[in-house]
């Protein structure tokens, strides 16, 4: 049964006990911070940070607040950086999310470029040789498929994040907006249900998707299509095509030579 | 009726053209080898089913042996122009000029190549239509695959995301257009009942005074008998 990780921006805090609890867990090195006046940080994802909490300032009907939003791999169903990655070491999970596989990785960095969310960061070994590592949150692939939840949430102090079953998760994310929209907050929305097949994270959202930095509708990348669906398979069938046209000019060929040759057989 | 054996020096003497010089052969199999070596290890990530040599530390060495092998598939025309420069640029205006006996080359292509008939074939320069098409591809797709190579290499991050999946895209296309060429041309020069005899241009740099007349008319004529007979 598929699960999904509940997130709630509404009760959010942005205290980053899950940026926390997630280098622990994976035992991730410190990197530096900036200080650019707020308490966001690290700035964007990287190799040692699988999920980070994003601070978008928001105004509506004259007052602004907070937007926090917690990020990381969104575990789409309609992944494609599980369809550009030529070792399978990104797979779908039953569970409901994208795992990673570190052993198989070859480092080519295709999902890096294909993730319609920028998510996936190379772990770049050496630059020269092309050596690195994806990374990117799997839902602590480890723990999920034994039954725990992710240590972020397991950590999160304002439970503003849950992990359960994709069908509670949807129904509880509906519910709280419906009363998000009583209390005011008009434009509170679901956000993950169907985008890209169903995203294995699901916000509950305050304010348009835009407002948080998300696209508003996420789209396979045309260009992965592009890639994989048509000029491969196209390089295949030209490839046979050609073979078979040298074939057929062999046999020709060889007939219109042996018409022009004798060939003195040796006595029995 | 018996026949003897024959000293070599009273035999009919054999008379030879030099096709490629030293230079151009070398760069030839440089070319041809990290070509190759390119092919090979690229497709280990291209195509699903030999994915077992894409996978983990294998996948990191094929990975790096594309990269090494991309280092010699661009010294091979470096090398070309530098130890023969005279040869480079002749063979590369004539992969540009194109003329009247090309087109010529191409109406009578399949009947000479698939029946052994002749038909209206003009003689052909140093380099018939089919090679000098050849010689093209493979000079630009040499430039689309140092481009598209080097942004995969080095600009995951620097570039934009679409640009790197162009790059992608050009590569693998570029990928298709001159494997088939390759499979055309390996035919050609060590398949092909009728065409044996040009392989050996790029072993020995020479072919037989016949050969150079009947595939190579023109460019036998205008270049190296005129020159012979000054
Ligand atoms: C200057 C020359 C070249 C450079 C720098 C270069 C570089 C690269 C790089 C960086 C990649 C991405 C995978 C990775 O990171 O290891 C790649 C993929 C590939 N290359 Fe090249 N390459 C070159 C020439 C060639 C040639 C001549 C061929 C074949 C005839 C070739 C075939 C391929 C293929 C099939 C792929 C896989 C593409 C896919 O996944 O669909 N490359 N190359």
């Amino acid at each position: 049964m598929a699960k999904a990780m509940f997130i709630d921006t509404s009760i959010c805090i942005g205290c980053k006990g899950c940026q926390v609890a997630c280098k622990e867990w994976w035992n991730l090195a410190p990197t530096k911070t900036t200080q650019v006046g707020t308490y966001e940080n690290p700035l964007d994802l990287n190799a040692d940070n699988y999920t980070r909490i994003r601070f978008n300032e928001y105004e509506a009907s004259g007052k602004v607040r907070w937007l926090f939003l917690k990020w990381g791999c969104l575990q789409c169903t309609n992944a494609a950086c599980v369809d550009v990655c030529p070792t399978a070491a990104l797979k779908k999970n039953e569970i409901g999310f994208v795992s990673l596989e570190r052993d198989l990785c070859n480092g080519c960095g295709y999902c890096s470029q294909a993730c319609p969310f920028n998510i996936p960061r190379m772990e770049t070994i050496n630059e020269f040789t092309g050596e690195a590592k994806a990374t990117k949150c799997t839902f602590c692939q480890d723990r999920v498929t034994n039954d725990l939840t992710p240590a972020c949430v397991k950590t999160c102090p304002s439970a503003a994040l849950g992990f359960t079953d994709r069908d509670k998760v949807l129904a509880t994310a509906k519910t709280r907006v419906e009363n998000l929209k009583q209390l005011g907050y008009t434009e509170a929305r679901v956000y993950g249900e169907t985008e890209l097949g169903g995203l294995g994270r699901v916000y509950v959202l305050t304010a348009p998707a835009s407002a948080y930095g998300l696209p508003e509708k996420p789209e396979y990348p045309a260009l992965t299509n592009l890639w994989q669906n048509i000029v491969q398979p196209f390089g295949y069938v030209a490839a046979g095509l050609t073979a078979a046209g040298l074939a057929l000019n062999w046999f020709a060929t060889r007939r219109a030579q042996l018409g022009n040759v004798e060939t003195i057989k040796p006595e029995k | 009726m018996s026949s003897m054996a024959t000293d070599l020096q009273t035999r009919a003497r054999q008379v030879l053209v030099l096709r490629f010089t030293g230079a151009e052969r070398v760069a030839h199999w440089v070319h041809f080898v990290a070509f190759t070596v390119l092919l090979g290890t690229g497709l280990f990530i291209y195509a699903p089913f030999l994915k077992a040599f894409a996978v983990g530390e294998a996948g990191i060495a094929t990975r790096l042996a594309h990269r090494v092998a991309a280092i010699a598939f661009i010294a091979a025309p470096v090398f070309y122009l530098v130890f023969s420069p005279r040869d480079f640029f002749y063979s590369l205006k004539e992969s540009f000029t194109w003329g009247k006996d090309d087109w010529g080359w191409l109406q009578n292509a399949w009947n000479y190549y698939a029946h052994g008939k002749a038909g209206t074939m003009p003689p052909q320069g140093k380099y018939n239509a089919g090679q000098k098409f050849n010689a093209l591809t493979q000079i630009i797709t040499f430039g689309l695959f140092v481009i598209t190579g080097f942004v995969m290499w080095f600009g995951k991050g620097s570039v934009s995301p679409d640009v790197f999946m162009w790059s992608v895209v050009i590569h693998d296309l570029s990928v298709i257009a001159t494997v088939l060429l390759f499979m055309l041309h390996l035919y050609l020069v060590a398949v092909h009942p009728l065409m044996r005899e040009s392989i050996t241009a790029m072993f020995e740099g020479t072919v037989t005074e016949e050969f150079a007349k009947e595939h190579h008319g023109k460019w036998l004529a205008e270049k190296v008998y005129r020159k012979r007979d000054k």
